[in-house]
C-alpha cells in the first residue's frame, strides 16, 4: 500500500477534523483504504493474472493505477473549451455564471452517476460500523473520499480557464476563481448527500432506490433547462453589451451567486442583487455544509434501509410480459432471455443508476436543441422546417443503455450461462437487446414522436417513422459493434475506462443516419425509398448481426 | 415455554436485554426479548429463518436501530453512541461483507488497526493467526481470489485480532473443511474456558449441541426455550438439538414435505 500524498495534505489539517469530532487518524486509514482499493478496480481477468503475479510472491504496486484518472483528459478538453467564456470579455456576470454552470452541470452529473455508489455504500456499514469507529469518522472518510475525486474532476475541468482568468484578469481573478471553486464544490457534494438523505428520511427499502433513480431523471432534466435558462437570462447576440436586470427568479438560479462576487470585488459594482447574489454563494455551501456534518450520522443510520428487504412486487405483470415476449421471440430461448433481460433492467440498481440519467437527456435533448435553433420563429414557425431530424438526439441514449446491459452488480451469478444448456448464443442476444428496446428505447422514441408530431403537425409522420426504423437498426449496430458479452455478466466496476472513446463511432453513426435521412427529404419520395431500405437493413441485421463477427 | 437459566456465575453479566422489541415496517422481528449472558459461557443462539437471530446481533453492535426496550453490553447501551465497547466485541456476521479487493494483510492490518491495535502489531498478529490456519502463502494475495473457506478464515483472524471479550459468530464454520472445523472448535472452547463469552448462531444443531455451554432457541421474535442441552432434553423429551428444536418450533411435517417436494420435481 502506498503513502499518499493525497493523505499528506489532509494531515495539514488535522486539528480542524479533531474539532469536528472526527478520530483523525482512524479517518485517514480509511481513506487510505478505500483510495487503495479504488485502485484496484481493474477488469476481473487483468486483476486475476495480475493476483497470480502477486501469489508468485511478486511485489505488488507499482501498476496500481487509478482508472478514474485516465478519463480526466476528456473533463480537461471540455473545460478548455469553456476557457473561451473566461477570456471573451469583461462582462464577468455572463461569463462567470455561464462558467460556473457549465461545470456544475458536469461534475453534479459525474458526482451522480459515478459516485453514488461510494455515498450510498452499505457495505461500509458492516464492515466499519461494527468497529469502535464513530459515527462521525465513517461519515467524514466518505466525504473526503467523494471529495479526493471531486478535487481531481474539478482540477481538470478548471485548469485551462484558471490559466486563461490568470493571463487575461489578472491575480485577482484567479484567486476568486479557486476560492469560489471550492464552494461550489462544497455544495455540490453537500446538496447531492442532503437529497440522497431527504429520500432516505422519508422513504425505504425499494421504493426509495427506485426514487433516487427518478431523481437522476429529474435532475438531468432540470439541469439541462436552467442551463437554457441561464443563456436566456442575457442577451446572447453581443456579449459585451448585454445587460443584466436581476428578477426575483434568478435568485433560484445558483451559478449566477457565483457569477456576482466578480462584479462585486473586482469591478466594484456594489448594487443590491450583486451583495446579495455574492452573499450567497458564500454563506449558502458553508452553511449546507454545518448543516450535512450534523446530519451525517443520520445518512448513515438511514442507509440501513437500504439493506432492508422491501415490499413484495405484486404478480401480475407476468402474463402480460409472457405475451409480448411470445409475439417478439422466435424461439423458446429468445423468449426467456426476453423476459429475463426485460425483469433484470428493472430490478438492476446498478443498470439504472448508470442509464436513467441518459433517459434524461435523451429526452430533454431534442428540445433543447429545437428551442434553440427555432427561437426567432416560435414554436408556430416549426412545421414546415426540417427541423424535426433532431429526434435523432434521442437515440443517444441507445449506445449506453446497451453498454451497460452486459453489467450487473452480481456478475458472478454468470455462470448459470455457463452451466446452463445454451448451444448458441444468438437468442441471447437477441432476446436481450429486443427487451432493451422494447422496454426502454421504443417507450422513449414514442413519448418523443408524439410531442414531435404535435409541433410539427402530421405531415411528419412518415418522417417519425423513418426515424423510428433508422433507431431500431441503429440499436443493433450499437450492439454488435458494443456488447457481444453475455448480459448481466461483467463488473461494474470496469465500466469506466475507455468506454467514451468506443462511443464516439456511434455518435458519429447515429450522425450519418440523420445525415442521409436530410437527403432523402431532399429528394422526392426519398423518405419512402428510404424507409424501405432501413426495413430490409432491419430484417436483415436482427437476423444476422448477432451472430456475425464484428470489429 | 422452557425458562430456566443455567448459570449461576457470580460474575455480573455482560449482556443484557430487557423486553427487547424491534419492527420493521409493519412485522415485528422481535417480541420482547429478556435475556443475561454471563462471561465465559458458549450461547447456541438458534432458531428458524427469520426468527430474529440477526437482527438482535445486529442491535447488539449498534447495526440496526430503533428497537425499544433496554439494551446493555458491558453496561453501554449501543443507542447512547458511543463506540469504546465494540473494541471489546469480535464479529463474523453471516454474510461476509470483506473488502475483498485488497490482500489478506492489508485488510487484516486495516481491520486490527480500526480496533486500535499498532499497525505493526496487527499486522504481527495476523499473519501469526493466518499461518495456523495453513495460509501464510497468501498473506499478500487479494481475498477476492479466496475460495469460501479461506475467506471465512479471514473473517474469523479478523473477529479475534483485538482479543475481544465477547464474539458474535454467526455460521463461524460454513465453507470450513473437517480439519478446520475441528481447530475452530477447539479455539471457541479454550476461549470460552478464558472467561469469554461467544454468542454462537447456527443452522447446524449437531455443532451448537456439542459445543454450546447454553442454548437459547428463538421463534417469532420470542425466547421459546433457555437451557443446557442437558436440561433441554431433560424438558422435551426428545434425543437430539434438531429434534428439540422441531418439537419447539412446532414443525413436524418434514416427511411431508419433503416428499410433495420430490413428486413435484419428478412432474417433467
Amino acid at each position: 500500500m502506498k503513502e499518499m500524498r493525497t493523505l499528506w495534505v489532509l494531515d495539514r489539517f488535522k486539528g480542524v477534523f479533531g474539532k469536528f469530532g472526527v478520530d483523525y487518524p482512524v479517518m485517514r486509514r480509511i481513506l487510505q483504504i478505500k483510495l487503495t482499493m479504488d485502485g484496484r478496480r481493474v477488469p476481473t481477468i487483468i486483476g486475476k493474472a495480475r493476483n497470480k503475479d502477486q501469489a508468485d510472491g511478486g511485489k505488488v504496486n507499482g501498476t496500481e493505477k487509478n482508472q478514474f484518472f485516465s478519463s480526466l483528459w476528456l473533463y480537461l478538453i471540455f473545460g478548455a473549451f469553456s476557457s473561451m467564456f473566461v477570456g471573451l470579455g469583461d462582462n464577468f456576470i455572463f461569463q462567470m455564471s455561464l462558467i460556473f454552470g457549465i461545470f456544475m452541470f458536469m461534475i453534479m452529473t459525474s458526482l451522480i452517476s459515478d459516485f453514488s455508489s461510494v455515498l450510498l455504500d452499505i457495505r461500509d456499514r458492516n464492515i466499519l460500523s461494527t468497529k469502535p469507529v464513530n459515527r462521525r469518522t465513517i461519515a467524514m472518510a466518505k466525504m473526503l473520499h467523494i471529495c479526493f475525486y471531486m478535487f481531481f474532476l474539478t482540477g481538470a475541468i478548471a485548469i485551462v480557464p484558471l490559466g486563461v482568468g490568470l493571463v487575461r484578469h489578472g491575480i485577482g481573478f484567479f484567486l476568486l476563481f479557486v476560492a469560489e471553486l471550492i464552494l461550489m464544490d462544497l455544495l455540490i457534494v453537500v446538496i447531492t448527500a442532503l437529497i440522497y438523505l431527504a429520500v432516505l428520511k422519508f422513504f425505504d427499502g425499494e421504493k426509495l432506490k427506485d426514487f433516487i433513480n427518478y431523481v437522476q431523471i429529474g435532475l438531468t432534466i432540470v439541469i439541462a433547462l436552467g442551463y437554457q435558462l441561464l443563456i436566456r437570462l442575457f442577451d446572447f447576440v453581443d456579449l459585451q453589451q448585454a445587460v443584466f436586470q436581476p428578477k426575483w427568479w434568478e435568485f433560484v438560479i445558483v451559478p449566477v451567486w457565483f457569477g456576482a462576487p466578480f462584479e462585486t470585488l473586482l469591478h466594484g459594482d456594489n448594487s443590491i442583487p450583486y451583495l446579495l447574489f455574492s452573499l450567497l454563494a458564500l454563506c449558502v455551501p458553508i452553511l449546507t455544509f454545518l448543516l450535512y456534518i450534523k446530519l451525517m450520522p443520520s445518512l448513515e443510520r438511514n442507509l440501513q434501509k437500504l439493506a432492508d428487504p422491501g415490499s413484495r412486487k405484486k404478480e401480475g405483470a407476468g402474463k402480460w410480459l409472457k405475451s409480448i415476449s411470445h409475439l417478439l421471440g422466435s424461439s423458446p430461448q429468445e423468449e426467456v432471455f426476453f423476459r429475463f433481460a426485460w425483469t433484470m433492467m428493472g430490478n438492476e440498481r446498478e443498470f439504472k443508476l448508470k442509464v436513467y440519467p441518459s433517459i434524461g437527456f435523451s429526452l430533454i435533448f431534442p428540445f433543447i436543441f429545437l428551442f434553440t435553433s427555432g427561437r426567432e420563429r416560435g414554436l408556430s414557425g416549426l412545421p414546415g422546417t426540417k427541423l424535426h431530424l433532431f429526434i435523432y438526439f434521442c437515440a443517444l441514449l441507445v449506445p449506453n443503455v446497451i453498454l451497460m446491459l452486459k453489467y450487473s452488480r452480481s456478475y458472478k451469478a454468470a455462470w448459470i450461462y455457463r452451466v446452463l444448456p445454451i448451444g448458441d448464443r444468438v437468442p441471447v442476444y437477441r432476446g436481450t437487446l429486443m427487451a432493451a428496446v422494447v422496454r426502454l428505447i421504443l417507450p422513449l422514441y414514442a413519448v418523443e414522436a408524439v410531442v414531435f408530431a404535435i409541433l410539427f403537425g402530421g405531415r411528419i409522420v412518415p418522417d417519425l417513422i423513418v426515424a423510428g426504423l433508422a433507431i431500431l437498426a441503429y440499436s443493433v449496430l450499437s450492439f454488435a459493434y458494443l456488447s457481444k458479452a453475455l448480459p448481466f455478466s461483467e463488473r461494474l466496476e470496469t465500466a469506466q475506462q475507455g468506454e467514451g472513446m468506443r462511443m464516439i463511432p456511434l455518435m458519429l453513426l447515429l450522425g450519418g443516419f440523420a445525415l442521409v435521412h436530410y437527403a432523402a427529404t431532399l429528394v422526392s419520395f426519398g423518405v419512402y425509398v428510404y424507409a424501405a431500405l432501413l426495413l430490409a437493413a432491419n430484417w436483415v441485421l436482427w437476423q444476422k448481426a448477432f451472430s456475425a463477427k464484428l470489429p | 415455554m422452557i425458562s430456566n437459566n443455567s448459570s449461576n456465575s457470580n460474575n455480573s453479566p455482560v449482556i443484557t436485554l430487557r423486553d427487547l422489541r424491534m419492527r420493521f415496517s409493519d412485522r415485528y422481528v422481535l417480541n420482547g426479548i429478556d435475556l443475561d449472558v454471563n462471561p465465559g459461557q458458549i450461547i447456541g443462539y438458534i432458531g428458524p429463518n427469520g426468527a430474529g437471530k440477526s437482527t438482535t446481533v445486529k442491535i447488539m453492535l449498534g447495526l440496526v436501530e430503533g428497537y425499544t426496550g433496554e439494551v446493555r453490553v458491558f453496561g453501554e447501551s449501543p443507542s447512547d453512541g458511543g463506540v469504546d465497547y465494540k473494541k471489546r466485541i469480535g464479529y463474523v456476521p453471516e454474510v461476509a461483507e470483506v473488502y475483498d479487493t485488497l490482500t489478506a494483510r492489508e485488510y487484516l492490518t486495516f481491520i486490527g488497526e480500526l480496533y486500535g491495535l499498532k499497525p505493526a502489531d496487527a499486522e504481527s498478529k495476523a499473519r501469526r493467526l493466518l499461518e495456523m490456519f495453513g495460509l501464510k502463502d497468501v498473506f499478500d494475495v487479494r481475498i477476492a481470489t479466496f475460495s469460501k473457506g479461506m475467506k471465512q478464515k479471514v473473517l474469523i483472524i479478523s473477529s479475534l485480532l483485538h482479543n475481544p471479550d465477547i464474539l458474535f459468530l454467526d455460521e463461524p464454520l460454513s465453507g470450513l473443511d473437517a480439519n478446520s472445523v475441528m481447530v475452530v472448535k477447539e479455539i471457541l472452547a479454550l476461549l470460552a474456558a478464558q472467561g469469554k463469552t461467544i454468542f454462537y448462531s447456527s443452522h447446524i444443531m449437531d455443532v451448537v449441541e456439542k459445543i454450546s455451554d447454553r442454548i437459547i432457541l428463538l421463534d417469532g421474535g420470542r425466547i421459546v426455550a433457555d437451557g443446557s442441552f442437558e436440561e433441554l432434553k431433560g424438558q422435551s423429551q426428545e434425543g437430539s438439538l434438531e429434534q428439540i428444536f422441531n418439537q419447539l418450533t412446532g414443525f413436524n411435517e418434514h416427511q411431508e414435505i419433503a416428499e410433495q417436494f420430490v413428486a413435484i420435481v419428478q412432474e417433467v
